[in-house]
């Protein structure tokens, strides 16, 4: 059995997907996912084999959203586009599985074939996907999606519910990792739980045990642990 | 007695003294020399060419004096006044010094009387020029009357000083008595004289430069735009009529590389538009691009055509193209009987480069045009791969739903293909375009399904409008692309049009408010629309974009009403 997500902002484009997927019967599909930030969620909570994707997408489009999964996630994807030839070249030379649209069923059972055969798609996903620093945060909050700019970002840390992006005006949760925003943001790491805006820090206190606290220009207080303190340091040029 | 006659003859002398002093001035004012004398001066180099004149003749007015007494009569103060009235009170001095000292060199009882005379005259000359400087009247140190006055006060400041200075005394008062008066009318009348030279000179020059400003602005005010419309036999032979009513030349040719386009005056019955070039001449003219003129004498002139040409003379102008390169050439000629004038020589050159740069523009207009017919092309053929492809998965994902919904839809797809395509004209009716619009739109309805609504706010009286095809179109294809596509939310698009006054106003708003300026190559769609319209109507109107970040985009296209009538 395979678990399967399709995420595609046209409707029309997701139900003859889920169609032809219903002919399948060792083919189970999770669920449907309109937009890439919701697709992520979906992804790391879902846990689905195989992902459809479609790279033309509002706001971050399927090729951004590929390299925002977190690795312990990743799924088996499988690219959708209408048109886009920049990006069937890319896939044509790294070998990575793509569909166009409209879906010719006969392309779509090889697909599934190599899936179920277990030929694991090549790592490389982040070769194809533009690793540039990124410039805005998928964020959840209540019912609303959103994107928060990287500037507004005060600081990110990790709790129960997820990792919590806090800023001046609003708080969401992203499907981000801690790593991830690490490597693809210039947010600092200041504790095991914590990244920060080196541009929002208004002090850093230290303390007596060696490890500090920074106080972010809106005025929320973060831990800065000893480990990090040093590295931190170093970044701003303190010494 | 005696010396009363001594007096008028001592007049005499100084006045013919004065004749030669003014006749070598008249000579030197033919001279570039003469130039910066022609206006009260205050740059260096000026001040220099001052002081070398007038310096000369201070020197060329004592030695054209007469021996008095031991002592010259003499015409060297016009030279160190007018020195220092033209160039300031440094030139004055160094005029003053400069023929003080040279007076002071041939010695003579009254020597250093002299010498000391000349420089304070000089600072007089000097001290005016200033005064009328700092009152902002330096045109009055042009006048005959102010250089009759100022010379006449140096003059007896002259006197003064010789009887002051000159011993003995009675020597210097006999002398003084013998010629003050002789001294003081011919200097005086000598410097209001040369002053008038200058004024004359001055005069003259305003006059030619005059008239050679209106005879050109004429021939351009007129000629104007004739060209512009195509370098043909027609405006070639309206152009040359043009120029030779305005320059009265004998006959004005215009010709290409190889043959004249038009012919206007004197030998019209011989030379003939459409006849090759055979003139040596112009064929000098374009191969070298170069101005020629044959004056019928050191350059012979002979009509290539017939010996019984009248025509004498001839002046034949490159006309230029892009980059410099010849593409024809403007000939002016006089008969036989007339000579060249230099108003005329000088004004074809300047005619030729009028009419070089009316063609250049011709060219860039009639390269705009052909692009702007391009521009229609690519628009047509424009059909965004991905607008195909979503429409053709959208059809299959609905024939599987709903097969009457469907079969609607291939209805719009094929109205939409069948209206890109076969637009023969430029022109398109507002309805036309919104049919248009209003198939795409609803194949997008259909893909997007309920993240996009659509509204049409178009009164029927303006749909018989006409407008340049596909000026619609594009702009909504953009707000569905960078518009509604990014949004992650549902969004509408507005269409809506006005008409005020006499302008017809069609508005594209979408809620997306993501609009980014593109550059040039990158947002064709709108980028073409609007050059298109600004190309035929005028940069009064066009496209405009107005932005709310997040919350609309507002696109407007402007366009003059009264094209109703306009042919395609």
């Amino acid at each position: 059995m395979l678990t399967a997500l399709i995420i595609d902002d046209e409707a029309p484009s997701r139900e003859e997907l889920r169609a032809l997927l219903a002919l399948e019967a060792d083919i189970e599909v999770l669920g449907e996912c309109a937009n890439a930030i919701e697709g992520l969620a979906a992804i790391h909570r879902l846990r689905p084999q195989v992902v459809f994707l479609d790279i033309q997408m509002p706001r971050l489009s399927g090729l951004e959203m590929a390299s925002l999964i977190d690795p312990a996630a990743m799924p088996h994807i499988v690219f959708v586009t209408a048109f886009d030839e920049h990006a069937l070249k890319a896939f044509e030379e790294h070998a990575t599985d793509y569909l166009l649209k409209p879906i010719e069923p006969q392309r779509l059972a090889k697909t599934l074939n190599w899936l179920r055969s277990g030929v694991r798609q090549a790592s490389t996903l982040p070769a194809l996907s533009s690793m540039e620093p990124l410039r805005q945060i998928p964020c959840i909050s209540r019912s609303k999606i959103y994107l928060l700019s990287l500037a507004e970002v005060e600081y990110v840390h990790t709790d129960l519910a997820g990792v919590q992006v806090v800023s001046a005006e609003r708080n969401g949760v992203t499907e981000l990792t801690l790593k991830t925003l690490q490597e693809r943001t210039p947010l600092l790491r200041c504790h095991r739980q914590y990244l920060v805006n080196t541009d929002q820090i208004a002090e850093i206190e230290l303390l007596d045990n060696g490890a500090a606290e920074i106080l972010t220009r809106s005025g929320k207080r973060l831990p800065v642990s000893r480990r990090y303190l040093r590295e931190m340091k170093d970044r701003l040029l303190i010494s | 007695m005696f010396a009363q006659i001594n007096h008028i003859a001592l007049v005499g002398a100084l006045l013919q003294q004065m004749c030669v002093y003014l006749v070598v001035a008249y000579l030197l004012s033919k001279t570039p020399l003469f130039a910066p004398l022609m206006q009260v001066t205050v740059r260096l180099p000026g001040r220099l060419v001052c002081y070398l004149v007038f310096s000369g003749f201070c020197i060329m007015g004592t030695y054209l004096g007469f021996q008095v007494d031991d002592a010259i009569a003499n015409t060297r103060a016009i030279g160190a006044v007018l020195g220092g009235m033209m160039g300031g009170p440094l030139v004055g001095l160094a005029v003053g010094l400069t023929g003080g000292l040279h007076r002071y060199s041939l010695g003579g009882f009254s020597a250093t009387a002299c010498a000391v005379s000349t420089v304070t005259e000089g600072l007089i000359g000097g001290v005016l020029h200033l005064y009328m400087l700092r009152r902002g009247k330096a045109y009055l140190l042009l006048d005959p009357a102010i250089a009759f006055g100022i010379t006449l006060v140096a003059e007896l400041c002259q006197m003064t000083i010789i009887l002051l200075l000159a011993k003995p005394a009675e020597q210097a008062a006999h002398l003084v008595a013998q010629i003050a008066l002789p001294m003081v009318l011919t200097n005086s009348l000598g410097a209001a004289l040369f002053m008038r030279l200058i004024l004359d000179r001055k005069e003259t020059l305003e006059k030619y430069s005059i008239a050679f400003s209106a005879k050109a602005l004429r021939i351009a005010e007129r000629s104007v735009g004739v060209l512009v419309n195509g370098f043909n036999a027609h405006n070639c032979a309206q152009v040359a009529g043009i120029i030779r009513e305005e320059t009265g030349v004998g006959a004005v040719a215009i010709t290409d590389r190889e043959k004249v386009l038009g012919f206007g005056g004197v030998g019209a019955d011989h030379h003939l538009p459409g006849m090759a070039i055979s003139s040596a001449h112009t064929l000098r003219a374009i191969s070298h691009n170069e101005v020629v003129y044959a004056d019928g004498a050191a350059l012979p002139y002979g009509c290539s055509v017939t010996k019984d040409c009248k025509l004498g003379s001839c002046l034949v102008i490159p006309l230029r193209g892009a980059e410099n390169q010849v593409i024809g050439t403007i000939k002016l000629y006089e008969p036989k009987t007339k000579f060249f004038s230099s108003l005329n020589r000088t004004l074809g050159e300047g005619i030729a480069r009028l009419l070089s740069s009316q063609l250049l523009s011709g060219r860039i207009e009639e390269q705009q045009r052909l692009l702007a017919q391009a521009e229609i092309k690519l628009l047509q053929a424009q059909i965004n791969p991905h607008f195909l492809f979503n429409a053709l998965n959208t059809l299959a994902a609905v024939i599987r739903r709903n097969p009457e919904s469907a079969r609607q839809l291939v209805q719009y797809l094929s109205t939409f293909f069948r209206k890109s395509l076969k637009r023969t004209s430029n022109d398109a009716t507002l309805q036309d375009e919104i049919e248009h619009v209003d198939a795409y739109l609803h194949i997008e309805l259909a893909r997007f399904a309920d993240r996009l609504q659509v509204s049409f706010d178009v009164p029927d009286d303006l749909l018989e409008l006409r407008l340049p095809a596909f000026s619609l179109q594009p702009i909504v294809e953009n707000a569905i692309k960078h518009g509604i596509s990014q949004l992650l939310e549902p969004g509408t698009i507005v269409i809506s049009a006005r008409r005020s006054h006499e302008v017809l106003t069609i508005t594209v708003q979408d809620s997306a408010g993501l609009y980014q300026p593109q550059p040039e190559s990158d947002g064709l769609g709108l980028n073409l629309v609007n050059r298109r319209i600004k190309l035929r109507y005028g940069e009064a109107y066009g496209v405009t974009v107005s932005c709310e970040r997040e919350r609309f985009t507002r696109v407007a296209i402007a366009l003059p009403l009264e094209n109703e009538a306009l042919p395609c």
